[in-house]
């Protein structure tokens, strides 16, 4: 049975974080004013099953780093048997912002040159087979997708997390093919030699 | 000049590519072809023979017959008199005595005319002798069509009323029609021996050859004074005819003409199986003109252009067919008008005009054409993308056939939906093998009237008056037997075409479950649902072609079990011809049909 | 059907084309056994024979040498016939070109099976009836094929495999000829039909059909080189792979 891939994994303290919760959260203020709970549940809605993983204290500290960078204001709202709890609302400046991150394309990069880079290292140096390591990617990868694939096919029909695991799902795919690809490369180079 | 070579090279590419088809398609075109090259030639032959005949044998323009009534009576007086001396009148033979009596030879005895002669050739009428000599006492002289009836020759002996004779010669004459056209045959004897042979039974009548002034126009005289006074002066009880010299040749033509009524219904109905069969063909090719058109169409061919690619190759194999079809009817209508026994050589083909080859064209491209006409409009109408991915013109479907076949067994229920599949290749099935059974049935009412008339002629004496009847039947049956090798052709053709049209769906039926057996069982059946149609069709059609190439059903129609024994046998037929392109179809392998790579 | 017997059961099966220089081996000395409810996926380039191993499986096509048991029958010399007999009532077939009958109905599609094994016309239309509310397709019941989306069709097809409750169902690039979503439709069908308890041999390209069967068998030049079944992960990669940074 291959084994899985062998780099290894830092078990995160607080759970995982998201890279653009800053301008998810200006963006989800943009329609109405709400309470940091609030904005919170509309992500895990969003998010799916992958909600759970989400660090805990993420949103609040961030919501706090953009009320002093001039993003958001907030005032509290007096409640009769809880504590006050904050209501956040845009300012101009935060409006701007998330003008500009709807309008931008950049696209999270891909990431085939460490890969790439791993297998040409190792055939040079003759440390592994890369024909090898392609295949237990491949097989590492497979995993992952038949695990994205079952858990879109749970969720509704139609819904907004499934697309994000549809999201996924396809990358995996692409990723699949490329590594196919890389293991039919190296392996005629190996029978060229 | 490009364009022009660029529809020569597709169309030659085409036949060489297909050479089996095209093949076939030429033999449907060059059948019709021939039949039809026959038909009109017939239409031209002139009387030659009769006309070469008359003049060699110094033909009479009228005859003039007393006949005298039958019982004792006495010698009838010859009174030819109001003729001999009538204006218009050039000259006149005899009269000669003519006596009844029985001739019997060898087994056969039949009544016959007697004409006492001079040993000198007369002046008008006097026979052309083709074997042995003229009449001497004791010889009798027979009329070539007579003698080759009877299969007599010279120097056989004869008994006429008991008395011996011999068998001097053998002649023709323009007197009289041939045998059996004019019945009962008739011998040349010496006056002599004539007279000796008449009885008070039956007394001796007189015949007169008359040339006119005019022979253009017996009519006038027929119906002048002089003949007037002919038919009156004579006493009551006696009959006297007169013939003229065109009743005797169109008598004799009679013979040609029925031929020629034949081999133009049945060049028509061949021109409509042709039709039926290249539809069948050019159909099931269907799916390449159509991907053809649209390359065209797609390379800005324009619509001309299109149309003239899609109806050349078959214009190509019709213009060939013409070719073919026109000499080799220039070589079998020889063999068609030799009118044989009773004239003197047969008719030299008439030379081929220009418009006998233009009408043979213009048919045979009408057939092609016919054929052609809707698949190369509906090429022509596709779009053009929809010609270049999806040529195939999807089956149209009939739900109430298709919940029909639901509740019948599996091979039904295939040979149903195959049939729903492609109705018009199904309809144009049913056409060709009705027009052969159609043909077929009318030959065997032909050939049970001939019976019936045989045995109704042997009893009256007459003997091979079937042998005109025979030439027709022979022809008739020559031209059934084309006819059915050409449905044959198609109908195992239409059964391939529809294996290979319907691979797919067998295929599929196949991996769904049905076996090879229920697969050709199908694929027999939607050729015998059609059969079936065929035959219950082509038997009141036959009879009514029979009728309408002159015959009378009613007094010769076949027993019914004979016409009710068509259906099985045409099933049967078709059967077996279809068998083998069914099985095959049935055990190719699925997989090929289906695979994805 | 005995519950523990495998359903398939193939032992050295080979197939050859051509003979002398020209011979081929498309499957070459091939074993396999699958367990009734199991679902396999065979993958493999353009060529590699797996098409053709399908067809030898299905009885469609006759191994050249090796033996073939289905359903508890032999079928490698088994006259055609019989070969029939027993499609009807133990295989299901799913094709890349979907094949169906362009002239029939949806529903009449469905109901072919039955009727060419003899079920009355009248249970086989209730039975396609019910297969197609099955695959979530009762309201286009009515439709031609070419009134229906690539997904769509190959459904229908799926229904009709399943008319006769086949022991197994081969399927053949399903999803060969459809897009993304459509193949999500077909896997859908897929696992409905798996979590029912029904064996599935798919050949495929799709890696997302592949990665979700129970078996991944993969085939190069004939030969079976590799088997795994696909297990482990957890829900730490598939966050990592939806860009939740750790």
């Amino acid at each position: 049975m291959p084994q899985p891939s062998q780099l290894p994994v830092r078990e995160p303290r607080g759970g995982y974080q998201l890279g653009v919760v800053r301008e998810v959260l200006l963006a989800l203020l943009a329609g109405e004013a709400s309470h940091g709970y609030q904005l919170r549940a509309r992500l895990a809605l969003a998010l799916g099953p992958l909600a759970e993983a989400l660090n805990d204290g993420q949103v609040y500290v961030t919501l706090g780093r953009l009320e002093k960078a001039g993003l958001l204001r907030s005032r509290r709202v007096g409640q009769t048997d809880r504590p006050d709890r904050k209501v956040y609302e845009l300012t101009p400046a935060g409006r701007k912002r998330v003008a500009q991150w709807l309008e931008d394309t950049s696209w999270p990069k891909p990431a085939p040159a460490e890969f790439h880079l791993k297998l040409v290292a190792a055939a040079a140096a003759g440390l592994a087979d890369p024909v090898g390591i392609a295949d237990r990617q491949r097989r590492e990868l497979l995993v992952g997708l038949g695990q994205a694939q079952r858990a879109a096919l749970a969720e509704p029909e139609g819904s907004v997390s499934a697309l994000l695991l549809e999201g996924v799902v396809l990358r995996l795919q692409a990723d699949l093919r490329w590594l196919e690809a890389c293991a039919r490369y190296w392996n005629s180079a190996k029978e060229q030699k | 000049m490009g364009r022009l070579l660029l529809v020569s090279r597709l169309v030659v590419g085409d036949i060489k590519r297909r050479r089996t088809q095209s093949a076939l398609l030429l033999l449907m075109i060059v059948t019709t072809t021939t039949t039809l090259t026959i038909g009109l030639t017939l239409h031209k032959v002139t009387d030659s023979p009769f006309a070469r005949t008359r003049a060699a044998t110094r033909g009479p323009d009228i005859v003039a017959e007393v006949v005298p009534p039958p019982g004792p009576s006495p010698e009838v007086a010859r009174d030819f008199a109001p003729l001999v001396h009538a204006r218009g009148v050039a000259s006149t033979s005899g009269p000669y005595p003519v006596a009844s009596a029985r001739l019997t030879a060898g087994g056969i005895d039949v009544p016959v005319q007697a004409q006492g002669r001079d040993a000198r050739p007369a002046a008008i009428d006097r026979p052309a002798v083709t074997a042995g000599k003229w009449v001497s006492p004791g010889g009798a002289v027979i009329e070539r069509g007579f003698a080759d009836a009877l299969g007599l020759a010279v120097g056989d002996t004869i008994h006429l009323n008991g008395r011996r004779f011999r068998v001097a010669g053998i002649a023709v004459s323009t007197a009289q029609c041939f045998y059996p056209v004019s019945t009962p045959g008739v011998i040349w004897l010496t006056r002599d021996d004539a007279g000796a042979l008449a009885t008070r039974m039956q007394p001796l009548g007189y015949v007169l050859n008359v040339r006119l002034a005019d022979p253009s126009s017996p009519q006038a005289f027929e119906n002048g004074n002089a003949a007037y006074a002919f038919g009156n002066d004579t006493n009551n009880d006696v009959t006297s005819f007169m013939t003229s010299w065109q009743d005797i040749r169109q008598s004799d033509f009679k013979v040609v003409s029925v031929d020629q009524k034949v081999l133009l219904i049945v060049s028509t109905l061949l021109a409509l199986l042709a039709i039926a069969s290249i539809a069948v063909v050019v159909g099931s090719r269907m799916a390449e003109q159509t991907r053809r058109v649209g390359l065209l169409k797609a390379v800005g061919a324009t619509p001309l252009l299109v149309a003239t690619v899609l109806l050349a190759e078959n214009l190509v194999l019709a213009l060939a067919a013409t070719a073919v079809g026109v000499i080799a009817g220039q070589v079998v209508t020889p063999v068609l008008t030799n009118l044989g026994n009773g004239l003197l050589g047969s008719a030299p083909t008439p030379p081929l005009t220009v418009t006998l080859v233009a009408e043979v064209v213009i048919v045979a491209m009408l057939v092609a054409g016919c054929a052609t006409i809707v698949p190369a409009i509906r090429g022509a109408r596709t779009s053009t993308i929809r010609a270049l991915n999806d040529p195939v013109h999807p089956p149209r479907r009939r739900p109430v056939l298709i919940a029909f076949s639901a509740r019948l067994p599996v091979p039904l229920l295939l040979a149903v939906r195959l049939v729903a599949r492609r109705v018009r290749r199904s309809l144009l099935t049913v056409a060709s093998m009705t027009i052969a059974v159609t043909m077929v049935v009318a030959a065997l009412t032909l050939e049970h009237n001939v019976d019936v008339h045989d045995r109704h002629d042997v009893a009256s004496g007459v003997i091979g008056a079937s042998s005109v009847a025979d030439r027709v039947t022979h022809l008739v049956f020559l031209l059934s037997a084309i006819l059915i090798v050409l449905a044959a052709i198609n109908a195992i053709f239409t059964t391939w075409a529809t294996v290979i049209d319907a691979q797919r769906p067998t295929a599929l039926a196949r991996a769904l479950g049905a076996t090879p057996r229920q697969i050709t069982a199908g694929l027999t059946s939607s050729q015998l649902m059609p059969a079936l149609l065929a035959a219950c069709l082509g038997i009141p059609l036959g009879l009514a072609l029979y009728q309408l190439a002159g015959g009378h059903v009613s007094e010769a129609s076949p027993p019914v079990l004979w016409l009710l024994a068509v259906i099985p046998g045409t099933l049967i037929a078709v059967a077996v011809l279809t068998a083998i392109p069914a099985r095959i179809g049935a055990r190719r392998p699925v997989a090929d049909v289906l695979r994805s790579e | 059907m005995n519950s523990r017997q495998p359903v398939l059961s193939a032992r050295g099966l080979r197939k050859e084309y051509g003979r002398g220089a020209a011979l081929v081996r498309a499957v070459n000395d091939v074993s396999l056994e699958v367990a009734p409810g199991e679902s396999v996926a065979i993958v493999g380039p353009s060529g590699c024979g797996k098409s053709t191993l399908l067809y030898l499986l299905g009885g469609l096509e006759r191994p050249t040498a090796g033996t073939l048991e289905l359903a508890q029958h032999r079928i490698e010399q088994m006259p055609e016939t019989g070969l029939a007999r027993l499609r009807r009532r133990a295989l299901g077939f799913v094709f890349q070109a979907f094949h169906l009958v362009d002239e029939l109905t949806a529903l009449e599609n469905v109901e072919l099976p039955a009727l060419l094994s003899g079920v009355s016309p009248r249970k086989a239309r209730e039975r396609a009836a019910q297969l197609l509310e099955q695959v979530g397709l009762e309201d286009r019941a009515e439709h031609l094929p070419s009134a229906l989306s690539g997904g769509q069709r190959q459904r229908v097809a799926i229904a009709r495999a399943l008319a006769n409750g086949p022991a197994v169902v081969l399927a053949d690039e399903p999803t060969g000829n459809l897009d993304s979503s459509a193949t999500t439709e077909v896997l859908r069908l897929f696992e409905q039909l798996h979590a029912d308890g029904q064996t599935l041999v798919v050949v495929t390209h799709d890696e997302r059909i592949a990665a979700t069967a129970d078996r991944l068998i993969s085939m190069r030049d004939g030969r079976f080189v590799d088997e795994t079944r696909l297990t482990g992960g957890s829900a730490r990669s598939l966050t990592e792979m939806a860009g939740l940074k750790g």
